[in-house]
């Protein structure tokens, strides 16, 4: 079967950069409605364009099926559940047509001690202003690290007012957490929705964290620390600011503003792109001429050709 | 940029907006205006419309890139989603499907209600 020729199309379009970050939804059903979702509630049907979407957040109440997840995943978009004290899983499907090139470079980074360290330098760098002395040991980052967070933390409570004392994770108790809190820990679920988005869309693996190990989710944290203090902090300080009230709604709107004003989607893909170039890893660029072609099977040798049956006379089409 | 669409208004409304707009098809109007006389001509719009449909759309810097008014229209409104306009239709399986929320929604809470009492 010859190879189909390479066309541009919708699918290489950039996602992230042009796109919308969430959408949350509660008390609804979701189903397929022409090639986008449908949202049914009390208000009617909402017609949502999938293929501009980040990440759908599915609140209390919320039913979908599974044409739906299926039109979602087609189009890339992150699955998030959140729940009454923003418990949250996630899901995300994608087609058999994606590389895993990204990942296998990630994968390598993670293996090897020495590139490993170098991507978590990468991390701490990209959240400082100046660039960090080259001679700093890991342990005088972390303590340079923390000090830059908590004056964070400190100037938003002086520009707004809110007061500040230090960041709280009463886990048992949502309601006791006091607003700006309950605002962070809101809004630190929507951004990790969209940070998980951002690195499955771009072909990484969420798990294999650098600076965070050990959960499958460790890489979203990685990613999402790099804003926090840019877009996460003011957006809860301001959104407490105005009210103590509805903190954990009124925040989606504020942190939709700061990132939108951050350019934060056009930079995530950036910064994962960067965190991985340049590490002495192998990086061919070559595009597959045929994405639907099958991939290799792995050889000591080098890659076999995938697609074939083995062992017999007539090699056809193989499982 | 701004686009505008009306629909059974009259012919003397259509008119007096190609004093601003190219009329690219009946009733449906392009063209590039300041947000003060965008705002008078959808004000004007609105006053003259009578039972007509009126929809705006402009651009503007927002995640989403544009903004968006509806007038008259009895099976559509605008939703706002924490920033993000979109557009909600009353079709006859909405309003079945609204029914059975409402009814999910009346049965979580009796359920809530129970294990309170316990």
């Amino acid at each position: 079967m010859p190879p189909v020729p390479s066309a541009r199309n919708l699918k290489e379009l950039p996602k992230f950069r042009d796109g919308l970050s969430y959408l949350y939804v509660e008390h609804a059903f979701i189903e397929q409605e022409a090639q986008g979702i449908g949202i049914y509630d009390q208000e009617g049907l909402t017609l949502v364009p999938v293929a501009a979407l980040g990440v759908l957040f599915l609140g209390p109440g919320t039913r979908i099926t599974h044409a739906a997840i299926r039109a979602l995943a087609g189009n890339g978009c992150t699955v998030a559940w959140v729940g009454e004290g923003f418990a949250r899983f996630y899901a995300q499907g994608l087609g058999d047509t994606r590389s895993s090139r990204r990942l296998q470079i990630q994968a390598k980074a993670w293996a090897d001690p020495a590139l490993h360290l170098k991507v978590v330098f990468r991390l701490y760098q990209r959240r400082f202003q100046e660039p960090l002395p080259p001679d700093l040991t890991l342990e005088q980052v972390r303590g340079l690290e923390g000090v830059r967070v908590r004056a964070a933390y400190a100037h938003w409570s002086r520009e707004t007012g809110v007061p500040w004392q230090g960041r709280s994770y009463d886990r048992g108790n949502w309601a006791a957490s006091d607003p700006v809190n309950r605002a962070l820990s809101a809004g630190a679920a929507y951004l990790y929705g969209l940070a998980h988005a951002a690195i499955v869309s771009s072909g990484f693996s969420p798990a294999l964290g650098f600076i965070h190990t050990g959960k499958l989710l460790s890489f979203v944290y990685d990613v999402a620390d790099l804003y926090k203090t840019e877009v996460l902090v003011p957006a809860a300080f301001l959104t407490v600011a105005e009210s103590d009230l509805e903190v954990e709604r009124r925040v989606r709107q504020k942190l939709r503003d700061q990132i939108l004003g951050s350019r934060l989607l056009e930079r995530v893909v950036e910064d994962l792109l960067w965190l991985f170039s340049g590490l002495g890893l192998p990086e061919e660029e070559a595009e597959e001429d045929d994405p639907t072609r099958p991939g290799g099977l792995w050889d000591l040798e080098g890659e076999v050709e995938g697609g074939v049956a083995y062992g017999g006379p007539d090699p056809g089409e193989g499982p | 940029m701004v686009v505008l669409i009306l629909e059974k208004v009259p012919r003397s409304l259509r008119g007096e907006l190609t004093r601003w707009f190219l009329e690219l098809d009946t009733g449906v109007f392009v063209g590039r205006v300041s947000a003060t006389v965008r705002d008078l001509l959808w004000e004007k719009v609105v006053e003259k419309a009578g039972e007509g449909r009126c929809a705006m759309a402009w651009r503007t810097n927002n995640e989403q890139g544009f903004s968006l008014r509806l007038h008259g229209y009895q099976d559509r409104i605008l939703r706002n989603f924490d920033g993000i306009m979109l557009v909600a239709v009353r079709n006859a399986e909405a309003v079945r499907k609204a029914e059975k929320l409402k009814r999910l929604a009346r049965r979580a809470q009796r359920e809530l209600d129970n294990q309170s009492l316990d």
